[in-house]
């Protein structure tokens, strides 16, 4: 599902590394989080699996596409395969809920009536029905992140990227939106989340994979976000 | 690809950035009506070339004590230059038209001016061989040959005045075409410029897009057809802008010169084809380059 072997990436503009030798399978289904300080490399590593950056050194591979030699024109397939949900939800503002989650699938061409059938039921899945027709400043945070991920979802993408998805989030609505996630998950996608939140990596009890200038430092079958802290 | 959606980005796109939408098509309409200005001219001169071209005479003038005393070409020298006219390999026809008749023609040409006609006496007019030739290119030898027999005042060629006039005719062309060149310049500013600041504006839609997988077509295609829809418009304002230059304008300070067939109407077929669909053409070429080397250059992909 995701192969790095030996990966290494270096800005033109920095002399360290943000990425230094990482090593890391994950296999089809799993639930990761990604964890560490600010600037230790957890961005760049979401940012080589999309392909908006390309490893200086080592291979990459995500969802069977070989990230380190495909071509530009193949970029797009390889993105329709992930889902990406942020901290800042980035739904447009002048769309409403369903409109939102619909605007996904017309840019990569899904015909009308495709979109008409699959919108309402992933709406349903992320627990939105009732409000399709709502514009994002009427809902609540939770809410807005949930349109998100019904927007990252509703092309059923083998795989879903989480940057931060509870950054902007009260405790509570953060359970809820990890709840969600877990039910993706169950359905066989794939989740790697990057996040701050220790109480819910220590909660969720699954993979860590620990990263610290640049380096994997921590890789756990089960883990919680750090000891003695 | 599904067509609603591109076209419902592009009009958006253009409410959104109406005012640099209306500044775009308007030098664009500039530009591309002065080109056609410039193209209409061009066809001016090819309708005149084909009017004239036969009827470019040579005229012998004879000196004014011939042109007094030998009212019907009987006596030398008048006589001997008429068989040699008529005997010339280069001429096709000769007409004679003596003192009288250049004044009656002289009246009615003028009657319009009665002072001229007053001042006019018969005897300044001369009486004159009007050329026809078999190939207009050989004038300068008829000049040449003719210019300096006894009896002959000048031999005027009409085709140097005609050339002279066309000379002017293609720096009104010339100078209409600089002018539309500095407007294409500053409509390819406002174009790229205007995809820009379509793009900026847009740049949380085109992330959304590039984030969920969208081809290049997706992301660029609207703006790109922002700038060629623009350029349309222009064209198409451009061609209504000639029509009507042409109706309100031409066709009224020019009448008397088009009515005495001296410079050809233009007619209305010729806004049509071929200069509108060059218009067209272009506009559509430059706002689709102009917008694809904009979104090379500075919108990420």
């Amino acid at each position: 599902m995701i192969r790095l072997e030996h990966v290494s990436k270096t800005y033109k503009t920095s002399t360290r590394p943000a990425l230094d030798d990482v090593s890391v399978d994950m296999d089809k289904g799993e639930f990761v989080f990604l964890i560490g300080p600010s600037g230790s490399g957890k961005s760049t590593f979401l940012r080589l699996l999309l392909r908006e950056e390309v490893p200086t050194k080592g291979k990459l591979y995500v969802n069977n596409f070989d990230i380190t030699r495909m071509s530009r024109r193949r970029i797009p397939r390889l993105r329709q395969s992930i889902g990406c949900v942020f901290q800042d939800f980035r739904l447009l503002v002048n769309k409403t809920v369903a409109e939102n989650v619909a605007f996904a699938l017309e840019v990569i061409g899904k015909p009308a009536h495709t979109i008409r059938k699959v919108v309402p039921e992933v709406l349903e899945l992320v627990g939105l029905d009732g409000k399709a027709n709502r514009m994002p400043n009427e809902l609540s945070g939770g809410e807005q992140q949930r349109v998100a991920i019904a927007r990252a979802f509703v092309n059923r993408p083998l795989m879903l990227l989480a940057d931060e998805p509870t950054g902007n989030l009260d405790p509570d609505t953060s359970q809820d939106i990890m709840l969600l996630l877990e039910r993706i998950n169950r359905t066989g996608t794939t989740v790697l989340m990057a996040t701050h939140d220790h109480s819910i990596v220590d909660s969720m009890r699954r993979r860590v994979v620990e990263l610290s200038f640049g380096r994997v430092i921590r890789d756990d079958a089960r883990g919680v976000y750090g000891v003695g802290r | 690809m599904r067509f609603s959606f591109v076209l419902s980005e592009v009009l958006t796109g253009l409410r959104r950035n109406v005012t640099m939408t209306v500044a775009m098509i308007l030098t664009t309409a500039i530009s591309l009506g002065l080109l056609g200005g410039g193209l209409l001219v061009v066809r001016m001169i090819d309708h005149m070339r084909d009017n004239f071209g036969d009827e470019v005479e040579v005229n012998v003038y004879l000196s004014k004590d011939v042109s007094g005393t030998d009212k019907d070409c009987q006596q030398q020298p008048c006589a001997g230059i008429k068989a040699n006219l008529e005997q010339d390999a280069n001429v096709e026809d000769v007409r004679w038209e003596n003192q009288d008749q250049a004044f009656d023609r002289f009246q009615r040409v003028f009657a319009g001016q009665p002072e001229l006609l007053q001042l006019t006496r018969k005897d300044s007019l001369p009486a004159t061989f009007h050329l026809k030739l078999k190939n207009p290119d050989r004038a300068d030898v008829i000049v040449q040959t003719y210019s300096n027999k006894p009896g002959v005042d000048r031999v005027e060629d009409q085709g140097v005045f005609l050339e002279r006039f066309f000379g002017v005719l293609n720096g009104v062309r010339n100078g209409t075409w600089v002018v539309a060149a500095i407007q294409a310049i500053a409509a390819l500013l406002l174009i790229s410029n205007t995809i820009q600041v379509s793009a900026f504006t847009r740049r949380t839609e085109v992330g959304i897009m590039r984030l969920v997988g969208a081809t290049r077509w997706y992301t660029q295609l609207p703006f790109l057809l922002e700038a060629v829809v623009a350029g349309l418009v222009g064209a198409v304002m451009a061609i209504g802008g000639l029509i009507g230059i042409k109706a309100v304008f031409i066709d009224n300070v020019l009448a008397e010169p088009i009515a005495a067939n001296i410079i050809p109407r233009i007619p209305l077929l010729d806004i049509f084809w071929p200069v509108a669909p060059i218009l067209i053409g272009v506009a559509i070429l430059i706002s689709a380059i102009t917008g694809y080397v904009t979104l090379r250059l500075y919108v990420r992909t």
